[in-house]
């Protein structure tokens, strides 16, 4: 047996399984403005991340939330990951709908910084996803072959600071949008949906959106969203659209890596969260 | 694969092994395994399975008769807690949800539950009809009978951002208790030790509203993971003062774990957060009651 595996005690020992590193979908990078985070440096969270076996993580920037001047934003993430997670961390730009000349922020994360994905923030970003140049969005990311990831709940509501007074983001024009433009390629990151499920479905029914478990909350919910819970009715969310996020380092990243053994999964259904599916998404550099 | 079962191990990502896990001995002192269901001991079964995954020693239940949302009316399903409450003695106990605007009625319930029955414990739960908090007057006679019960006495707290101008607070639920409730409370009672849940709603501002009166120990349960908060928490209040809690099903075991994880923390001192001292709050009724508790 590799070393780290382990096999079910009492079980008959069966074929050796490596047990696979993380690929991280979700973190970000520099200061949240509420707070000075634990593991806010780069090098203590890329230290961090290591310890649990994160071997690629996905990264955007905290600055993206209020800043105008996304360029200067996106030029010190790509120099952040270069420098401080060169072999770990890959950068997602920001660009905002609300600001001028987004495209070209697209381009310039594009052929410039070399980034494989873009990050919008709606809400903190003042627009939302009934935003009009939102297809015209998926269809350059398309065109560029980028992958972009629009992030809902970075934070509890009830504990936001005062000055803070965001409209809830609905995912329905996403829906609308993504119909519109098959082939684009979309992760919705913090993703908890509404109470009754409806908007989780539809973006599972009408979309190939893929999603990261960091929102997700419930004894055994990964293995719930997948069909995989004893009992469980099918599945919410196909198991091959499914990706570790951690939200880190405003999140501890114990709770995500804790999830995928709190559920009953089989040793496959580890694997495809928590990089097989990631992989496809983003082949490695 | 059977329950106890991992894929992979553990400690090849960091964390803990289930045997780790049953080492730390967790007390899940907020677990709303009957709460929000029509079959709610369907939901308590289904739900064994994450407390054999992750190695929870004991689940106290806030849910114990009545309901949340009516805490003084009785349940369909009293009868069968009381008997699971008895025949699962070792791994489950009972904390009975109260309301402060019926204060009668909520000694009647406390009599009827604790002292005659198997709880060990008062809930204030997230608001009630009468919009009566914990700091009202009519909480004394309920704090005096259950600090002569030796009950555990957990109280919901929360500080939700709203009104005008927008503040902390302002957007509770009638009835829904702030941690200064209990701190207005918990100084009428000195020699009675509360706990302030969730931390307080918003736990850097809890931990700083509590951190003053000693009687009050702060609970980590049913609220966001933050990185850093059970540092902040313990360095403020020392380790003595916290308690933990699942809150599961509605939350993850993973997530509230993962909060005490993320902690710099010794061995003794996450056991002390786990479960340590929740027991040590629980001891004096637990041995009122002839049953046996180590520490």
């Amino acid at each position: 047996m590799l070393a780290g595996a382990r096999a079910a005690s009492g079980a008959e020992p069966g074929p050796a399984v490596e047990p696979p590193t993380i690929i991280d979908t979700n973190v970000t990078l520099f200061g949240w403005p509420f707070r000075r985070l634990k593991y806010g440096d780069t090098a203590a969270l890329v230290a961090k991340l290591r310890r649990h076996r994160v071997a690629e993580a996905w990264a955007g920037s905290f600055e993206a939330l209020f800043h105008k001047d996304l360029d200067g934003v996106n030029t010190r993430l790509a120099r952040e990951c270069r420098e401080k997670g060169a072999d770990l961390l890959r950068p997602f730009g920001a660009v905002n709908l609300a600001w001028p000349d987004w495209e070209e922020e697209v381009r310039r994360c594009h052929e410039g910084h070399r980034m494989p994905g873009i990050r919008i923030i709606p809400g903190y970003q003042p627009f939302d996803l009934g935003h009009p140049e939102l297809p015209r969005l998926l269809e350059v990311v398309k065109q560029r072959g980028l992958i972009l990831q629009v992030v809902f709940g970075l934070e509890d509501p009830r504990v936001h600071h005062p000055v803070l007074n965001l409209q809830p983001v609905v995912v329905g024009p996403l829906v609308e949008a993504l119909k519109a433009v098959p082939g684009a390629r979309v992760q919705v990151l913090s993703f908890a949906g509404n109470a009754a499920g409806t908007d989780l479905q539809a973006l599972m029914k009408d979309t190939t959106a893929a999603i990261d478990i960091s929102r997700w909350e419930s004894n055994g919910i990964v293995g719930k969203m997948i069909g995989a819970a004893p009992g469980s009715r099918g599945a919410r969310v196909p198991l091959e659209r499914v990706m570790f996020g951690s939200h880190a380092p405003y999140a501890p990243v114990e709770t995500a890596v804790l999830k995928l053994f709190e559920s009953p999964l089989t040793a496959d259904q580890i694997v495809a969260i928590m990089r097989g599916n990631a992989r496809r998404l983003l082949p490695a550099v | 694969m059977n329950s106890r079962d991992f894929a992979f191990d553990p400690a090849y990502y960091g964390l803990p092994t289930r045997e780790d896990l049953v080492a730390y001995r967790i007390w899940d002192s907020h677990f709303h395994g009957f709460n929000a269901t029509a079959t709610p001991m369907a939901q308590y079964r289904a739900n064994n399975l994450y407390v054999e995954r992750m190695g929870i020693e004991r689940s106290i239940t806030l849910e114990a008769g009545g309901t949340l949302r009516q805490p003084l009316a009785p349940a369909a399903h009293d009868a069968e807690m009381r008997l699971l409450l008895e025949q699962e003695r070792n791994r489950l106990s009972g904390i009975t949800p109260i309301d402060p605007g019926f204060p009668d009625e909520s000694c009647a319930k406390m009599r009827e539950w604790i002292e005659r029955g198997p709880c060990i414990g008062i809930k204030y739960v997230g608001g009630n009809q009468r919009g009566i908090v914990c700091s009202h007057p009519n909480n004394d006679p309920i704090i005096r009978y259950a600090a002569e019960l030796d009950a555990t006495i957990y109280i919901h707290t929360w500080l939700k951002v709203g009104g005008t101008p927008r503040l902390p607070g302002r957007d509770n639920n009638p009835g829904e208790s702030t941690p200064m409730d209990v701190v207005a409370l918990a100084r009428r009672f000195p020699q009675v030790t509360f706990i302030c849940g969730h931390t307080g709603g918003d736990w850097e501002l809890g931990v700083r509203v509590v951190r003053p009166q000693r009687n009050v120990l702060l609970e980590f349960a049913g609220s966001d993971p933050h990185s850093g908060a059970v540092d902040l928490a313990v360095r403020e209040l020392g380790v003595d003062r916290i308690v933990w809690g699942g809150h599961g099903p509605s939350r993850s075991y993973a997530t509230e774990i993962g909060k005490v994880l993320d902690a710099d923390l010794s061995r003794a001192d996450r056991m002390k957060i786990f479960g340590g001292n929740f027991r040590r709050l629980a001891a004096p009724i637990f041995r009122r009651k002839g049953w046996p508790i180590e520490i």
